[in-house]
């Protein structure tokens, strides 16, 4: 049973692991092991008789093979209504073949299944919105792509995603250090302009618990001080914890379920050793779905609800303009076309689809639908981890025309999208197909439209 | 005086002048130097991808990369690291501006200097979000040390700072460049020249404004300067005032040709991070685009206190 040095059964646990993953230029020596690795048909398939539970049976057993989820798929659309990309097809030609062989397939189906599951579907659970009997290829893929992980059948990013949140309890190598630094220096960078603005760490029964997504303190930590504002000017008696920040999960991405436990437990132990109010999640669909939706069951919590009360970043922005916490200059408003993205991950699982639309109202004068919207939306093309792969660019740059085409027809110049995803997604295709758009998070344009009141604005100058 | 110098250079031509100033600085200074250089843009999310900022091409990073990038700016600069060797190569991938402020504050810099990218040139820059603006703005108006910024070949920088030219506009920020200017001044023995320029550029819009206003303006800018400024320099005596009226950042470049001046300080705290905007909003930045000597500009009391 020949495993790679790389590419194997192994979970990534130590970061001498990790750094040889990271080592090997695009996955290069990864992929070639790939190739050469033996599938344990006898554990795969003691694994699909332990967990295939009645539901996914039921699915694949009564899957009628109608095709009615053909239209609903934006890679079918988006690929000439190719036959091969009808996700009732995908998935009884993947996990379907697998279950009927009891496991016994072979290196190039596990590979057949891993380029399937990756780069023809993100998980986006559209299809099951439009399927007669409510069969979801997206929840299907998911479990599909827990079996390949634990096969080594994963897309190279994926392992070192998983290998980072085994590590870090991130998705990216933020130490607790680095997180607390990122919250020393923003607030130290904005108190200037905004005197007396904090970022509280670790403070007890606060009414909000803020967590974000890991990019945040790597790459964009203006998006830190951007929510610590908008915190600050609405009065919010608000936290951050020291440990249990990252909401994310490449994990769930990726099906490594140990991995997904580990993460959002490191989450909900801040829960129960702050003791919040509630919790806010940052700007992201598959945070919020990976610890406030999925979360809860892998961690075994019996209510299906995570420790506390826990809320979207959009939930919350309402929340403040409805209440009058943060009040808009009428004046400064969005003038131009502006359309929004509904992100999968918190429109289709957590039905937040009116709260974004009330949002629009207090700050857009021209605001423009996408064709459909709400639950019945498009994916933007990067999520189920697809933006990061590098085997499924292309893939997936044919999959984001659907986005592009619905964006364009709205005529708005402007999109929102409070979802990490969502955002480089459309970045992404503004890069590839120069489309004439700007895209934005809600934090800075809210930032730039809301009221200071008079005792938190700066001194006079000069 | 400055003890850390962090030159945050593409180490494509375009940061050539600056290179020649940032080394002969440090080695005339005896500063310790950091060539910094952010190598790659992570655009993908999570993925191990970047976007190379010199090439514009998408590379797979690791440490091989990473080495032989500075590899690359180790022969670039060859000429420099022989003359100065108390001098560190760092590479890195990140969102520039990010990156350079995150080294500026762990190092403690006590100068960062940078070369400026024209927007007509756009191998090299790279405006990463859309809406947060470019690495000069934002680095010039967060960094909490001053920023030397060499916009055009620096003519007359050979024998160190000599005339430093304050421009201000009477701002809390101005407060700080007038400290880092004088404080400079003071210690390497050079003049320095308090000046405002009075905007009178409402002519364009058809504002003429009567020549005893423009007259009133400039007695008013000068008697401000006096009483602002003058006083906090006990025991220096080599500076001279003077206010001229204009488009500021003409003024400003005109009266620093003419002075022969080496260094321009300013500040820099417009609230405008948009870049289309801030183009035509920031005289900085016009000045810096401009000016043949370096500009430095300072928003913060951080670093300027301990000089």
């Amino acid at each position: 049973m020949p495993e790679g040095i790389l590419c194997n059964k192994k979970m990534v646990d130590t970061k001498e692991q990790l750094d040889a993953l990271l080592a090997d230029a695009g996955g290069a020596q990864y992929y070639k092991e790939m190739k050469q690795l033996d599938v344990d048909s006898d554990a795969l398939w003691v694994t699909i008789q332990k967990s295939l539970k009645s539901r996914l049976k039921t699915w694949l057993e009564i899957c009628a093979h109608c095709g009615m989820c053909a239209e609903s798929c934006f890679y079918y659309t988006a690929n000439n209504r190719d036959p091969r990309q009808v996700p009732s097809y995908k998935i009884q030609s993947t996990l379907g073949e697998l279950v009927k062989r009891k496991g016994k397939v072979d290196n190039t189906f596990m590979q057949v299944c891993m380029d399937t599951a990756f780069s023809k579907c993100s998980c986006c659970t559209r299809c099951g919105v439009y399927c007669p009997f409510g069969i979801d290829m997206g929840v299907m893929f998911g479990y599909l792509r827990g079996l390949l992980f634990s096969q080594g059948f994963t897309p190279w990013e994926m392992k070192i995603g998983t290998g980072m949140h085994r590590i870090y309890k991130a998705q990216m190598d933020v130490t607790t250090e680095d997180w607390l630094d990122t919250c020393e220096w923003m607030a130290e960078e904005w108190e200037e302009e905004y005197p007396g603005l904090k970022i509280p760490v670790d403070k007890e029964n606060a009414d909000i618990l803020y967590t974000v997504n890991a990019r945040e303190p790597k790459h964009y930590p203006q998006d830190i001080a951007e929510a610590a504002v908008l915190f600050h000017l609405a009065g919010e008696n608000w936290t951050v914890p020291s440990e249990g920040w990252e909401e994310t999960s490449l994990a769930m991405f990726a099906g490594d379920w140990a991995a997904c436990k580990m993460q959002v437990e490191n989450v909900y132990a801040a829960m129960d050793r702050l003791k919040p109010k509630r919790m806010v999640v940052t700007e992201c669909g598959h945070a919020y779905r990976a610890t406030v939706i999925e979360g809860p069951y892998w961690a075994g919590l019996k209510s299906g609800q995570p420790p506390v009360e826990s809320f979207h970043y959009v939930e919350w922005v309402a929340e403040a303009l409805r209440t009058g916490k943060l009040k808009i200059d009428p004046s400064k408003k969005i003038k131009e076309p502006v359309t929004y993205q509904d992100s999968c991950n918190y429109i289709r699982n957590a039905g937040l689809a009116d709260i974004p639309r009330e949002i629009m109202s207090y700050i857009a004068e021209d605001f423009r639908e996408m064709t459909p919207n709400r639950e019945h939306n498009f994916c933007c093309g990067g999520g189920g981890g697809l933006n990061g792969i590098g085997r499924y660019r292309e893939a997936r740059n044919i999959g984001m025309k659907v986005k592009r085409d619905q964006i364009l027809a709205t005529g708005a110049k402007l999109v929102i999208a409070p979802c990490h995803n969502c955002w480089d997604a459309i970045r992404d295709m503004e890069e590839i197909y120069h489309m004439g758009i700007k895209w934005s998070f809600l934090k800075p344009i809210l930032i730039k439209m809301v009221e200071v009141p008079e005792h938190l604005k700066p001194r006079d100058e000069g | 005086m400055f003890k850390k110098i962090l030159f945050a250079t593409t180490a494509s031509p375009s940061c050539d002048h600056a290179a020649r100033v940032a080394f002969d600085m440090a080695k005339r200074y005896g500063s310790e130097l950091t060539v910094f250089h952010v190598l790659g843009i992570p655009s993908r999310g999570f993925s191990q991808f970047v976007k190379d900022v010199r090439t514009g091409e998408t590379v797979s990073y690791n440490d091989d990369y990473l080495e032989w990038v500075k590899e690359e700016i180790k022969n670039t600069y060859a000429k420099q690291l022989k003359m100065h060797e108390n001098c560190t190569i760092e590479a890195l991938t990140g969102i520039p501006h990010t990156e350079i402020l995150r080294a500026a504050r762990k190092e403690d810099a006590d100068l960062i200097v940078m070369g400026s990218t024209t927007r007509e040139e756009n191998e090299g820059t790279y405006t990463y979000r859309n809406i947060a603006g470019s690495t000069l703005q934002t680095v010039t108006k967060a960094a909490r040390c001053p920023v030397l910024v060499i916009g055009r070949p620096a003519a007359s920088f050979w024998g160190g700072f000599s005339d430093i030219v304050f421009g201000t506009d009477f701002s809390r920020a101005a407060d700080s460049a007038f400290m880092f200017a004088y404080k400079v001044a003071k210690t390497l023995g050079c003049k320095l020249h308090l000046f405002h320029a009075c905007d009178i550029s409402g002519v364009h819009a058809g504002k003429l404004l009567e020549q005893y206003e423009i007259e009133d303006n400039l007695r008013i800018a000068r008697e401000k300067i006096r009483k602002m400024y003058v006083p906090r320099m006990k025991g220096f005596d080599d500076y001279e005032i003077d206010v001229w009226e204009g488009i500021p950042y003409v003024e400003i470049v005109k009266y620093t040709r003419e002075r022969s001046a080496d260094l321009i300080v300013m500040a820099h705290h417009t609230r405008e991070p948009s870049p289309e905007k801030a183009l035509l909003g920031s005289t900085l930045e016009q000045v810096v685009l401009r000016a043949t000597c370096p500009v430095a500009s300072v928003n913060r009391p951080d670093k300027v206190i301990d000089l």
